[in-house]
């Protein structure tokens, strides 16, 4: 039976055959690719269903975290946020919300490691910069504090970027007058003027930090600006009379704050500031459109004020002590009863230089005693206005 | 030093390798694949191989973790107290009998476990081994016990390794080898840190360097990291804070950090090697429950207010590392996460040490960091810096790997402005562990196991003989190369003494050394070749030289063929600075041997 030895024989050789080949490296690494490729298959799979369970999961926290974000419930939002974490813990987004729910339970320093982490990520990103000014104008790094307003100022926004740059620089500037950098304040107001729209609520706020910057001439052009759009709207009246009112423009300054206090009845300090604008009006001997005679009269009744001022300031002092208030210069009150004679009626129509001399000292006591004595009659205050008014001249 | 080649691996390969079978294109292919595929050359083609699958495998145990983490103890970040306590527990009892009845070996960190397959088991792991570490060590982790993934991931790439290493039939050179590249692969992909892996492979497991080990090591760890990154981001493991150190005066402040760690670390290990014995000596029914023990123990900590202690920590050490912990409460994890790795890592449950050392170093560190800014506010280094430093400060003083701790700051931090911190705060550590712990822990789980593994640190320290320490002065033995045979014989004979052998060096002008025996003289001046001149009756028959520095095992392997050798300067090898003998390297052995047992 010699052929089924034969093909014993032969299979055996094959197989040998086959296994010797098997051995060799060639096939060995044409073998390990291909499982390779099968184990980088199966766990590619493998990784997609671990992927989005993750995503899945993150999302679920996520949205659970901004939910309670937004209704202010921030413990509970930072522990959503955490969770999202786990499981995207580069996401931008679940950083920077997680730092945001930090920063409403005013743990500063642990959202500042997030904010600082996401600039690094992002340096141009808007609300990062905005965030971390705001913590680092919190801890009063003032040059860290400026350099991200101005980095959240030229950066990038979602959604309206004007809108989010301009309410930027408004943050900046308030800053910048909280820590009376005024003229720093200034410089950004012009350029926020510049970049206002033609909306009277903008231009009002435009004007009320002009105003708190002491820069009284564009606020009032801001005020004139709202006035255009909405002639009655009581803030920009009596931002407009205040502003006209510092800069010593008192008719003015008289018509926009009767405007505002006759739409706004409640606004007190307009009405106040009416009064002594009226007043400012009634009391000015220099006013052009004034005769002689009543010019006579205002100057008689502000040499007799400004006798009482002195005498109740003397008073004063005198009552609490030569150490507590200063009291007025004793050469006023000399002077003032020396020229006492001249001040009449008669006299100033004879000589009308002494108007000016008399309204001089005049002047001078108001000063003096302003700083002595403090706070004075709506009078006094007045003639401290007119004083103010002409000096120099 | 000119050394023989010995005989190659190419050689064995080319003896075992069957012929190619191609008779139509002759010998040619034969030969192309000979010298393609020497086994050192496809070994590096392995490792590459290797690196994949121990990366595909760390990428896969990465995925059971987290879906362990999900199932066991839920999907937020902070975890029902309930969940707490059970799902270790619980999990503890699973991985016991699975430990005892179906992985026996998955037990322990997996670090000893390379070693032993390096140096005892011909570099055999079971795959089994892999599948068990990879089920119990997932469940461990996921489920809370306070362990890590990275010496797992090291054992499972070791145990591919040496499975395929098995199937490819390599020599058993190459099989011893096998494991610690599969086990760098593995840390590689673990830890997503390339350098640190190949370095703690190096310094821990194989203990040298070679051209072939370092490249089939690196080969494998970057192949790992690049698949471990394809699928899972190549993101590092922390957010590194800015990292900054104004006045070098500071240094003092890391150095008290690496004190403090120094000590931490010794109060761990001693632990370690304190309680694991105790616990495996109870009655073999209690481990059963010793996991579950611990986990239920874990659990009650996590309730009380450390859940920061469960699984790995990374996302703690992360938040310490950003000034999330107020100093006193990073001091309190640091502490409460030895006592939880203790507990977990005694009871026998597999898992990790990396992680957990980490996580104490980042706590310790950012707590002395935190503690140091009360006392002196102008220090500059934040709580971030000090936790990183603490990282390897533990790792240096903990693992005892030194060379290792720098690197694997340096990688994780990317930033080098951290070197001068973590070098001056790392020494500290290991010097005062060593003084109070003077064997590694990995040294100490060997022992305690039954091996007897070579410590590398213990290699480190050793003396090594040196040929200066074995070589007497040349006084009478050199030859001039100009000499005839009738002179030289002469000059022997009068300088005769019976201590020394009859064998006298000829320094040949400028090629080198040889030599020549009174015998051999004798018979040139019988043959009538008396006039015949040293130099050309020695040309071609030069010998071996050595230099004062080389190791005396070297002086050993030719002192046998060559009975005199001379060691030579290295600026000038003409330049004679004494002579060796197999006499008097064994008498070195032998007193060396004397004062061994004397200390």
């Amino acid at each position: 039976m010699p052929e089924p030895q034969e093909d014993t024989q032969s299979a055996g050789g094959v197989k040998r055959q086959f296994r010797s080949y098997l051995r060799r490296e060639p096939v060995i690494l044409a073998l390990l690719s291909a499982l390779a490729v099968i184990f980088f298959v199966a766990v590619t799979a493998l990784s997609h269903i671990y992927e989005a369970q993750q995503e899945f999961l993150g999302n679920r926290w996520f949205m659970r975290g901004s939910a309670d974000l937004k209704q202010g419930h921030f413990e509970s939002a930072v522990t959503e946020f955490r969770a999202a974490l786990l499981y995207s813990r580069d996401s931008y987004a679940y950083q920077l919300n997680l730092a945001e729910a930090l920063i409403g339970l005013k743990r500063n320093a642990e959202a500042y490691a997030y904010f600082i982490n996401l600039w690094d990520r992002e340096p141009e990103n808007g609300l990062v910069n905005l965030e971390l000014a705001r913590i680092a104008a919190q801890k009063r790094e003032t040059d860290q504090a400026l350099r991200y307003y101005h980095n959240a100022i030229y950066a990038t926004w979602p959604g309206d970027q004007q809108v989010q740059r301009r309410d930027t620089r408004v943050e900046l500037i308030e800053y910048l007058l909280n820590i009376k950098a005024k003229a720093q304040a200034q410089a950004e107001l012009i350029a926020l003027a510049a970049n206002l729209e033609d909306e009277p609520v903008q231009q009002t706020h435009g004007g009320d930090l002009f105003l708190q910057a002491q820069d009284y001439e564009h606020a009032l052009a801001e005020y004139r600006l709202s006035l255009k759009v909405q002639p009655h709207d009581p803030a920009a009246l009596a931002g407009a009379g205040l502003s006209a009112f510092q800069l010593g423009r008192y008719s003015l300054a008289e018509n926009y704050l009767q405007d505002a206090v006759s739409t706004n009845p409640n606004d007190a300090p307009s009405a106040a500031r009416l009064k002594t604008a009226a007043l400012v009006m009634q009391m000015d001997p220099f006013q052009r459109q004034i005769s002689v005679a009543q010019r006579d009269g205002i100057v008689l009744e502000a040499f007799v004020a400004a006798g009482q001022r002195l005498e109740s300031c003397s008073a004063a002092g005198a009552a609490k002590g030569p150490a507590t208030i200063p009291v007025a210069q004793p050469g006023l009150s000399e002077e003032w009863a020396k020229m006492k004679p001249r001040i009449t009626e008669s006299g100033l129509r004879r000589d009308p230089d002494l108007v000016n001399t008399a309204m001089e000292l005049v002047f001078g006591i108001e000063r003096q005693t302003s700083s002595a004595c403090g706070a004075a009659s709506e009078k006094d205050a007045a003639l401290l206005l007119i004083a103010k008014l002409h000096e120099g001249n | 030093m000119d050394i023989p080649p010995n005989p190659s691996d190419a050689t064995l390969l080319e003896e075992r390798q069957p012929a190619l079978g191609l008779p139509f294109l002759g010998r040619a292919p034969e030969a192309f694949m000979r010298l393609v595929f020497r086994e050192d050359r496809f070994f590096l083609v392995l490792s590459v191989f290797i690196g994949i699958f121990a990366g595909l495998s760390v990428v896969c145990f990465r995925f059971a973790i987290a879906w362990c983490r999900i199932y066991l103890l839920g999907s937020g970040a902070t975890l029902a107290p309930l969940r707490m306590v059970l799902a270790p527990s619980l999990a503890g009892l699973v991985i016991a009998v699975l430990v005892i009845h179906v992985f026996p070996l998955a037990r322990g960190s997996g670090v000893n476990q390379t070693k032993a397959a390096l140096y005892i088991y011909n570099g055999y792991i079971p795959l089994r081994t892999a599948a068990g570490k990879f089920i119990t060590a997932a469940l461990a982790i996921g489920s809370g016990h306070s362990l890590g993934p990275e010496d797992p991931s090291l054992q499972i790439g070791a145990s591919l390794a040496s499975a395929l290493g098995r199937r490819m039939r390599l020599s058993r050179d190459r099989m011893r080898l096998i494991a610690p590249v599969g086990a760098a692969a593995g840390l590689a992909a673990a830890f997503n840190a390339p350098i640190s892996a190949v370095l703690f492979v190096i310094e821990e497991v194989i203990g040298r360097w070679t051209a072939g080990i370092l490249g089939s090591v690196v080969l494998s760890a970057v192949s790992s990291v690049v698949v471990m990154r394809w699928f899972l981001g190549s993101e590092s493991m922390f957010r590194i804070p800015a990292v900054q150190l104004e006045r070098p005066s500071e240094l003092i402040a890391y150095s008290v950090l690496g004190v403090v760690g120094g000590l931490a670390s010794v109060a761990f290990s001693s632990g370690v090697a304190t309680l694991r014995p105790r616990c495996r000596a109870l009655p073999r029914w209690t481990q059963y429950f010793q996991p579950a023990i611990a986990g239920l123990l874990i659990g009650i900590i996590a309730v009380l207010g450390a859940p920061q202690v469960m699984g790995a920590g990374y996302v703690y050490i992360d938040e310490a590392m950003h000034g999330q912990f107020t100093w006193q409460m990073l001091a309190i994890l640091a502490g409460l996460k030895i006592i939880a790795t203790l507990l977990s890592f005694v009871s026998g449950t597999p898992g990790g040490m990396f992680a957990p050392t980490l996580f104490i170093g980042a706590m310790l560190g950012a707590a002395v960091g935190g503690a140091e800014h009360v006392l002196f506010p102008h220090l500059s280094g934040s709580p971030g810096t000090y936790a990183l430093v603490g990282m390897g400060v533990l790792f240096a003083g903990f693992l005892r790997a030194p060379m290792t701790s720098v690197f694997m700051v340096l990688e994780v931090s990317g930033n080098y402005s951290i070197i001068l911190p973590v070098l001056i705060a790392n020494t500290f550590a290991y010097l005062i562990s060593r003084g109070l712990q003077p064997t590694a822990i990995f040294d100490v789980l060997t022992r305690q196991d039954g091996l007897e593994l070579p410590s590398m640190e213990e290699q480190r320290e050793e003396g090594t003989l040196r040929v200066e320490d074995a070589m007497r002065p040349a006084s009478r033995e050199v030859l001039d190369t100009v000499l005839g045979a009738n002179d030289s014989l002469d000059q022997v004979l009068q300088a005769w003494d019976a201590k020394f052998p009859e064998v006298r060096l000829v320094r040949m002008d400028p090629t080198g050394w040889s030599s020549i025996t009174r015998p051999a003289l004798e018979i040139m001046v019988k043959e009538g070749k008396g006039n015949l001149t040293l130099g050309s009756a020695l040309s071609g028959r030069q010998i071996l030289f050595l230099h004062p520095d080389n190791p005396l095992e070297t002086a050993l392997r030719y002192v046998d063929r060559w009975p005199l050798l001379p060691v030579v300067s290295r600026a000038d090898f003409r330049k004679l600075e004494g002579v060796i003998s197999q006499e008097d390297v064994l008498r070195r052995y032998q007193l060396f041997g004397e004062e061994d047992t004397s200390e």
